[in-house]
């Protein structure tokens, strides 16, 4: 049956296409309006295509197209009987589209008469209308505009089917008694058609009008059709002669396929798999390349969803797609994969031994960076707890060797670019590894390495199809090599980027060797790489998964300031993250749900996609414990040393609320979660007793996660006694004139030395106002402590200074500035109040309006998380009600100021407290 | 003593011919084997044209009187080339010989220019050839020569990166023939070149501040002023940065300098913060000396420190520069060190007593009581020390030195009222300006 396409490829069935050519083109042209389709008409035909009986279900398709196509003609005589032009209109739209279709089932050469008689009887009673002045008049503005409307498309229309019109009008009685034999032919036509529906499909396709919209159904239908064959179809084509089908065949066949792609109702997996076989089949390399190129992009399409993932066998197979392009590029060196210019259309037929270069039309790159963005989404989409999970995960070798080609094939082709993209995503799969699983990641790789790849496909290929035209051997390594570290192996990849990569690309790769540095200890390596690179200040301008994982290294780093004992690192580190609350979107962790505002589901939808998989998440325990260890060691001796001064700074505003929300509880029971015993601990260093606090935070369950657990603790133990130390003296200090040295070290359990150490750098500091007695080895306290009167005294003056500085700045702004400066001025004095009690210092108030101004400015760009955005315009927007120089009342201008400060961190990120941290971990900008 | 030589790490930013003096240092103080030293001196005389100096320590370090063959060939092959280069800058070095000719030079650079090749038909070849010839007169060691023609070369160059290679040739010139007024000029003019000059990337400029830090070296630990002049130097932010990113072993001749230099400099907290931050990459004892006094406060550890460092400063070239008087040769940098250091560690220790054992204080000072007690004497009378010596108990007890609650309030309303006057006349000047309008 369908060997005539095979027995006679050339001449026959070209000659039949040329001719549906014309007559498809004419009626594809015109007709611009959307598909309005039946829907039931088109399920029918569909259901009943798949039955076995084709010739029965052709006709019934064809026979409903022409009922239709009459019951439409009725529907034009009926809307002319009532003049109503408006239905008129419509029931020609569809009468054109409809023709179409029965064009296309019948595979008429002719135009039906039915369809002619139509357009005869309407092009008169046009004529009629259009002549009845009086008539048109009274017609309502629709109805004459469809009526005008109905005029220019019909004369358009008529005028290609103008021979025919003539005719009919000649002799309308012959064209219809020709009818029937015509029908006939048709039928013939229309078998065979569906014998070896390559043909149609060819046929459609070869015209020019590929991308119109209303060729759906009969491709499909096409489609539907070959699926039911199409492993007879296979075997058929299999069992010829394979020197009889020629890159010609092969080629129409492909661009068939191809054309095909997108199409509403192409069947995707169906469409994969004639791609796959195409392969086989394909006469040159380069042709196979070709088709293997389509088939890579077709499996894309097999999921088209941006929520869902690839599914995971599509997947594999992609990859091995993506192993046996390789192959075929490392075997025949004179190919060249492009996608800036469109190459020939010949391009491929050029055989193995041409020589010059080849160009094939693909974005190697591209495939891959699919490829890991959908493993990367299924392992978003697999629930963490199963097996499917871990199952998945034992996936990435299979990336991995197939990255580590690409990019070993991109450089030997000398595009390092490229090949910097694809370093970058091994860089990203690699860098959250700790060498623990980095070394199971390679045992896995290795031992696994044989058994996956290959054979299970191989197997499935032998049944069926024993050879393709074009053998490639397996050319590149199916097993992925590994450095014995991951650092080394981080260190080539990622000086790979530095050298060629672009701005983002580099980008990441700091931020994934800096999270890396970190992983292993080593804070000063990683702190000088984020330092020296600047990614601080511009981290804001990025997109937001660079911006994630910024934030990512930024924990990290955090944390292993803290392994290393760098409390304040640590904790300048973190604090930032804390600051909003909003820990987990921010290292995209989970979503979190706020109170304020309801995020739209697109918003949901948007966060959802970018979140990390759970292997690579950063454990949210112990990222909490750690930051709030570190405010408490921080923040408890500064509370204890500014009891009651009125500038007191701050070190952490997260860890004050939760201790004040702590103590105000009336029964505190043991605790539970991590919160619950760092606040414990707080408590208990406040009252100085470390060795409370320090089994309190010992019995952290989390701490099992650390790598030296018992260095850790051991150094936590020790800056735990040392700040109970500084609280003590702090606290008390007041009350004894002196203490010595050995009484001090037997309390907290210090050695002398250290005792001495931490109290000369108090008074160093001039923390405590006391000296040694060097004989004596006691601490001599100065009571110089003030009265309550002095302190106020001292506020007084300071806040005094501030108004008068206030008072220059404004007439310096007036006088200096000149006119127009009203408001701002005001506004400036709003701020400078409110400031003023909320911090009650100089220094800061500039701090808050310059980051206001800054949040003002910044709203409308890049602030990472949408409810970010949300908050930053409500603070622009207060902003700039203030500007208008509404009053605020002085408690209300604080709230806004506080409400803009807790929103900074989220929002403003980097930017505002920048400063402050560059201080901390000031290493200066480097050259 | 050798895991402090910093011989190893400093001679990749230094000219061959620099490196020079420090194996002659190294040397003297015998820390390496000489066979060692020696070797590594051909090694480094391979690549330059002072062949038969090659010769010669070839000849001492194997004891015989034969010389290899490639030497001999080199050797040929050096004064050929020397030939040739004479010959080609022979115009240029004859006109600039010629004192009646010379005289004829103005201080207009393209008037030069023009005037030679229109008078002498000397062009651009020859001055080229002068460079080249220079250069090769610097390979084979005759830095005077080379100085002299350098100087002429920069004179009539055009091209600005030859000028930047002709005056680091002229500032090594100079260093080499330790005329330290002459290569301090140099170093500021390359300094300013250096800042001022955009090169083609960054990493570029950073490793020229480098080579220059490097090299000043020389200078400034010869020079009368380069004691304060490196702090200058060095301190400066693109040049503390490039210290800390590139060559954190400088970090020593910065701390030296401030330890030695009297005056207590605004910018020492800051340098301490360095200090720490850079533990990691470098440590040696002079900075953990200060680290000692000034993070730990354990003055016990200063003390071993101090004895350490002492070591360290007698081993270093640069530092421990010895001066022959006489028949005693001094070190004077480490007498100093020792003095500011011992100072150092009193002035700390001092704030935070209140009273002193002078017994304890004198061992802590590496003094004896007598001298211990003479030197705090003059310390007060000197108003370095607001202290008094107890002689029953043999103690200083320090003075308290608390601010006054009332005078410092006083201080901080002082100048509020002045400031009010001042803004009220301002506004009664601009009223009246306005009224006038």
């Amino acid at each position: 049956m369908a060997s005539r396409f095979w027995t006679q490829p050339g001449s026959d069935s070209e000659d039949e296409e040329s001719d549906y050519e014309e007559e498809v083109e004419p009626t594809g042209g015109e007709t611009t309006t959307e598909p309005g389709l039946n829907p039931y008409l088109q399920a029918n035909a569909s259901d009943s295509e798949d039955s076995d009986d084709q010739k029965r279900v052709v006709r019934s398709a064809k026979d409903k197209r022409f009922d239709e196509l009459s019951a439409t003609v009725h529907q034009m005589k009926n809307a002319m009987n009532i003049n109503d032009w408006v239905s008129l209109q419509e029931s020609f739209d569809k009468i054109n589209k409809q023709l179409e279709k029965v064009m296309r089932v019948t595979e008429a050469v002719k135009v039906p008469t039915l369809y002619i008689k139509a357009l005869v009887l309407l092009e008169d009673f046009l004529g009629q209308a259009l002549a009845n002045k009086d008539a048109k008049k009274k017609m309502s503005s629709s109805n004459a505009k469809a009526l005008n409307s109905m005029k220019q498309k019909l004369k358009k229309n008529n005028k290609q089917y103008e021979d025919l019109i003539n005719k009919y009008r000649e002799n309308p009685e012959q064209s219809e008694d020709d009818k029937p034999p015509e029908e006939e032919s048709d039928d013939s036509d229309g078998t065979e058609s569906v014998i070896d529906p390559n043909d149609i499909v060819s046929s459609d396709n070869e015209g020019p009008d590929e991308d119109d919209p209303e060729e759906d159904e009969p491709t499909e239908e096409g489609w539907q059709k070959k699926m039911s064959k199409k492993d007879k179809l296979m075997d058929k084509q299999f069992s010829k002669d394979p020197s009889e089908i020629t890159w010609d065949s092969v080629n129409k066949k492909f661009k068939e396929v191809v054309a095909a792609r997108g199409r509403k109702g192409t069947g995707r997996f169906e469409q994969v798999e004639q791609l796959t076989f195409l392969t086989k089949v394909a006469k040159t390399p380069a042709q196979k390349l070709e088709i293997f190129f389509s088939v890579v992009s077709a499996q894309f399409d097999v999921n088209p969803g941006l929520n869902g993932h690839m599914p995971i066998n599509v997947w594999k197979k992609c990859v091995q797609n993506m192993q046996v392009i390789l192959d075929i590029l490392v075997k025949y060196p004179n190919i060249a994969v492009d996608d800036m210019v469109e190459p020939d259309e010949n391009e491929s037929q050029k055989g193995p031994d041409y020589d010059g270069t080849i160009r094939v039309w693909g974005n190697l790159v591209a495939f891959l960076e699919r490829i890991d963005t959908e493993f990367f989404k299924s392992l978003q989409c697999i629930d963490p707890h199963t097996r499917e999970y871990i199952e998945r995960l034992r996936d990435e070798p299979m990336f991995l060797v197939l990255a580590q080609n690409v990019q070993e094939y991109l450089e030997q082709v000398e595009n390092y670019k490229a090949a910097a993209k694809v370093a970058l995503r091994r860089v990203e799969l690699i860098y959250y590894k700790p060498q623990e699983v980095y070394d199971a990641m390679r045992k896995l790789a290795e031992h696994t390495g044989d058994g996956d790849y290959g054979e299970e496909p191989k197997a499935a290929e032998e049944g069926r199809a024993p050879s393709s035209f074009i053998v490639v051997p397996e050319l590149v390594p199916r097993k992925p090599t590994f450095s014995e570290s991951s650092r080394t192996m981080m260190d080539i990849l990622v000086s790979l980027i530095y050298k060629y990569g672009d701005e983002r690309t580099k980008a990441r790769a700091m931020l994934c060797d800096i999270y890396h540095h970190a992983l292993l200890d080593q804070f000063s390596t990683s702190r000088d790489l984020l330092l020296m690179s600047h990614l601080q200040d511009n981290v804001q301008q990025m997109d937001i998964s660079t911006q994630i994982l910024y934030n990512r290294a930024m924990a990290q780093l955090g944390l292993c300031a803290f392994r290393n004992g760098l409390i304040t690192e640590a904790h300048s580190c973190l604090s930032e993250l804390y600051s909003g609350g909003r820990v987990k979107e921010l290292l995209a962790q989970g979503v979190s749900q706020s109170r304020y505002h309801e995020k739209t589901p697109e918003q949901e939808r948007l966060e959802r996609r970018r979140q990390m998989p759970y292997h690579m998440h950063i454990n949210p325990e112990l990222l909490e414990a750690v930051h709030l260890i570190c405010a408490m060691l921080l923040e408890v001796p500064n509370m204890a040393a500014n009891t009651h001064d009125a500038k007191r700074r701050l070190v952490s505003k997260t860890f004050r609320r939760l201790l004040e929300v702590s103590e105000k509880q009336t029964f505190t029971g043991p605790p539970e979660n991590v919160r619950d015993h760092v606040m414990a601990a707080s408590r208990a260093l406040v009252k100085g007793d470390f060795q409370k606090a320090i089994d309190v935070i010992n019995s952290l369950d989390i701490w099992k996660l650390l790598r030296n657990r018992e260095h850790v603790l051991e150094m936590l133990k020790a800056k735990i006694k040392e700040e109970a130390l500084r609280t003590y003296l702090f606290t008390f200090s007041s009350s004894y004139k002196t203490l010595s040295l050995e009484q001090l070290s037997m309390l907290f359990d210090l050695t002398e030395a250290q005792t001495h150490s931490i109290v000369s750098k108090m008074m160093i500091n001039e923390e405590l106002l006391a000296s040694w007695d060097q004989p004596t080895c006691c601490i001599v306290f100065h009571d110089i402590e003030q009265t309550r009167l002095q302190a106020l005294a001292f506020q007084l003056t300071e806040k005094l200074s501030i108004l008068a500085e206030s008072n220059e700045r404004a007439t310096e702004a007036r006088i200096g500035g000149g006119g127009g400066l009203d408001l701002p001025q005001r506004r400036r004095d709003n701020q400078d109040y409110g400031a003023g009690s909320v911090a009650g210092s100089g220094g800061r108030w500039q701090d808050n309006m310059s980051f206001n101004q800054r949040q003002g400015g910044g709203a409308g760009r890049t602030g990472y998380n949408t409810g970010g955005r949300q908050f930053n315009q409500n603070a622009g927007g207060g902003y700039n009600r203030d500007r208008t120089g509404q009053y605020r009342g002085t408690g209300q201008n604080t709230r806004y100021q506080d409400g803009a400060y807790a929103g900074s961190g989220r929002s403003a990120r980097g930017s505002q407290d920048t400063s402050s941290r560059m201080v901390s971990l000031n290493k200066g900008l480097r050259a | 003593m050798a895991e402090y030589d910093l011989t190893p790490r400093m001679a990749p930013n230094l000219d061959r011919h620099l490196v020079f003096p420090l194996l002659e240092f190294l040397q003297e103080r015998q820390m390496y084997p000489d066979e060692q030293i020696l070797k590594s001196k051909i090694e480094l005389l391979n690549k330059t044209n002072m062949v038969d100096y090659a010769m010669d320590i070839h000849k001492s370090l194997y004891h015989t009187e034969d010389v290899p063959q490639d030497m001999v060939d080199r050797r040929v092959e050096v004064v050929a080339r020397l030939k040739a280069l004479e010959e080609s800058a022979a115009p240029l070095v004859n006109f600039l010989q010629n004192a009646a000719a010379f005289q004829e030079l103005k201080a207009d650079r393209q008037y030069n220019l023009q005037m030679l090749n229109d008078r002498y038909q000397i062009g651009p070849e020859q001055i080229e050839a002068l460079y080249q010839y220079a250069k090769f007169q610097f390979e084979c060691g005759n830095y005077s020569g080379a100085a002299d023609y350098l100087y002429q070369y920069r004179a009539l160059c055009t091209n600005s990166d030859r000028n930047l290679s002709a005056l680091w040739g002229k500032l090594a010139a100079e260093i080499l023939m330790q005329n330290w007024d002459i290569a301090l000029e140099e170093l500021n003019r390359l300094k300013e070149i250096i800042d001022s000059k955009s090169f083609s990337s960054p990493m570029n400029q950073v490793q020229n501040r480098i080579w220059l830090m490097h090299w000043s070296l020389f200078i400034f630990f010869n020079h009368d002023n380069g004691r304060t002049q490196i702090i200058d130097l060095f301190n400066q932010d693109k040049y503390l940065n490039a210290i800390q990113t590139h060559a954190p072993h400088l970090v020593r001749y910065l701390a030296t300098a401030f330890i030695v230099n009297k005056r207590r400099r605004p910018q020492f907290k800051d340098f301490i913060k360095v200090i720490q931050q850079e533990q990691h990459s470098y440590k040696d004892p002079i900075t953990e000396f200060l680290t000692c006094v000034y993070v730990n406060y354990d003055f016990d550890g200063a003390q071993k420190k101090m004895r350490e460092c002492e070591e360290v400063i007698l081993n270093d070239p640069f530092l421990g520069k010895r001066v022959e008087e006489g028949n005693f040769s001094t070190v004077p940098l480490r007498d100093e060190f020792l003095e500011n250091a011992r100072l150092f560690i009193f002035e700390t220790y001092c704030r935070i007593h209140q009273r002193i054992d002078m017994g304890v204080l004198a061992e802590k000072l590496n003094l004896n009581y007598e001298e211990a007690e003479r030197w705090i004497v003059n310390l007060i009378r000197s108003s370095k020390l607001d202290a008094k010596i107890d002689s029953e108990s043999g103690t200083v007890i320090m003075e308290p030195n608390h601010p006054n609650v009332y005078e410092q309030l006083i201080d901080h309303t002082k100048a509020l009222s002045g400031r009010t006057y001042k803004l009220v006349g301002q506004i009664l000047e601009h009223a009246q300006a306005q009224i006038a309008r």
